[in-house]
């Protein structure tokens, strides 16, 4: 236990809690940040290294790193403390404001235009509004995993993306595939010209000819959705899964995931993971979007159809 | 007799409710469970360092062996990737071991950093709690003239399977949380 606050009490030294800022202080605290993040790696980082044995073991990486998405999740909401100790719902740190709006922008990939824009400001400015809305659930559902994984098709490696998103069953929840993204399904199904679609249709009398006709629907293989209801959409995972079954698509391997959240209102963001040295690792957000909810269902249909 | 009724379907659907609810965990259960989770993966780091060392005899080295995998889950894998080397190469858990056993360095050492991470723990289906802890190692490999010819640092992310048991003690059913690891993710941070 002891141990164990020592810790946290060197993380808390390395990723220190400024005190509350309003909007026209944040540019002197991203200037103090980077100075206090200068100021660790050069003198903090050699103090709290320790020795093993023949090693010299620095940690003050590790303890900045965002570990885990679950980890991810904590700090987002700031629930857990600066020490990285989980807080209790009772504790009045629990979700708190001032500190979570302090400690939000050390989830942002440092090294991304994208993300490190005043965008940021509104967004983390929306998130400490003290609105219910503005944590993250792990089961609350409007969130995606995205996986790039490597397989075997037809004597080929093919990059296949996976979609995945957690739902709930029975005494608790599972990771469920919802869509795939495989450029060879796309490629069977292109956006045609519309004056080439008109032309491809069984006239509204042929049923009295025992849709003798239809033969045309079949002589052209690479068109014939075109003779299917306006309503039809190609549902990719099905092919996925027929292509895996008939044993033409070979699973390899997983070999990048990010996750696309569409939980907070207005905002979409995506989190990926940054296998890299300094005080910016681990899973930090990689984009950020101002998205109107209304249009937001748009863009989730292609992650859950 | 009608509010009866309409009384008793409630009762009915309530208590329905409680038997398809996992078994909630409080804040200091959990603590509880973290620390046995913890105990395993320290004796797991411990076990890795005694297979891993050439001063260990070999039958000794198996022994250990066979005292690690019973940390584990029946099937428990080891996915391994390194910077260079994204192919994630996957092991049984023995055969892992036994890899680790037979490396082929004059001396190693292998060194576990004090931070350990460990996530929230979810239900799965079938009521099991499941969760991750992250570990960070740090491996050298020496030739016989004493040069340092590999290192790298690893972050190891251990599932943890928690599940309610009970068992009988003089006459008495007794209920534990028990603690088994599963599929371990083991990921080069740097050299």
């Amino acid at each position: 236990m002891v141990r164990s606050n020592r810790m946290h009490i060197r993380e808390a030294h390395r990723l220190f809690i400024f005190a509350p800022l309003n909007l026209a202080m944040r540019e002197k605290k991203y200037l103090l940040l980077s100075l206090f993040f200068l100021f660790c790696t050069l003198s903090i980082v050699k103090g709290q290294s320790r020795n093993i044995g023949a090693f010299e073991m620095d940690e003050t990486e590790l303890y900045a790193m965002t570990k885990q998405m679950s980890q991810f999740i904590s700090r987002f909401n700031y629930e857990e403390d600066q020490f990285g100790k989980k807080l209790l719902l009772s504790s009045p740190d629990y979700r708190n404001s001032s500190k979570r709006n302090a400690f939000l922008p050390l989830l942002f990939d440092g090294e991304n235009l994208r993300t490190s824009s005043a965008l940021k400001d509104f967004f983390i400015d929306d998130l400490t509004k003290n609105t219910d809305s503005s944590y993250l659930q792990f089961l609350g559902g409007r969130w995606y995993a995205e996986t790039e994984a490597s397989f075997d098709y037809q004597g080929k490696q093919v990059s296949v993306i996976m979609i995945l998103m957690i739902e709930k069953e029975r005494l608790g929840s599972k990771w469920v595939l919802t869509n795939v993204y495989f450029p060879a399904f796309n490629k069977l199904f292109p956006e045609g010209e519309l004056a080439e679609k008109e032309k491809h249709f069984l006239h509204p009398m042929s049923h009295e000819l025992d849709f003798m006709n239809i033969h045309k629907a079949f002589n052209q293989p690479e068109v014939i959705e075109y003779y299917a209801s306006k309503s039809f959409s190609p549902d990719f995972l099905t092919l996925f899964f027929y292509e895996v079954k008939m044993g033409r698509l070979k699973f390899k391997q997983v070999n990048t995931l990010k996750f696309h959240i569409f939980q907070m209102k207005d905002w979409y963001f995506e989190v990926s993971y940054f296998n890299r040295p300094g005080m910016n690792s681990g899973w930090l957000i990689s984009n950020l979007m101002y998205i109107k909810e209304a249009e937001k269902q748009t863009i989730m249909k292609f992650y859950q159809p | 007799m009608r509010k009866i009724t309409i009384l008793l379907a409630v009762l009915i659907s309530l208590m329905a409710g409680n038997v398809i609810k996992a078994q909630d965990i409080s804040p200091e259960r959990k603590q509880a469970i973290d620390s046995l989770a913890l105990e395993k993966v320290r004796d797991l780091s411990k076990y890795v360092s005694i297979i891993g060392s050439k001063s260990t005899p070999w039958s000794e080295a198996n022994r250990v062996i066979d005292r690690a995998e019973e940390l584990f889950m029946q099937g428990a894998e080891m996915g391994v990737s390194s910077l260079y080397q994204s192919d994630i190469l996957y092991f049984k858990v023995r055969q892992y071991f036994e890899r680790l056993m037979r490396l082929n360095y004059d001396r190693v050492e292998i060194e576990w950093y004090k931070i350990e991470y460990v996530s929230d723990l979810q239900a799965q289906p079938d009521g099991t709690y499941v969760g991750v802890i992250t570990i960070f190692q740090r491996f050298k490999g020496f030739d016989a003239e004493g040069n340092l010819v590999y290192e790298d640092t690893t972050k190891k992310d251990i599932t943890i399977y928690v599940k309610r048991k009970e068992t009988q003690i003089g006459g008495r059913l007794i209920g534990f949380w028990d603690v088994l690891l599963g599929d371990v993710r083991v990921k080069e941070t740097r050299k």
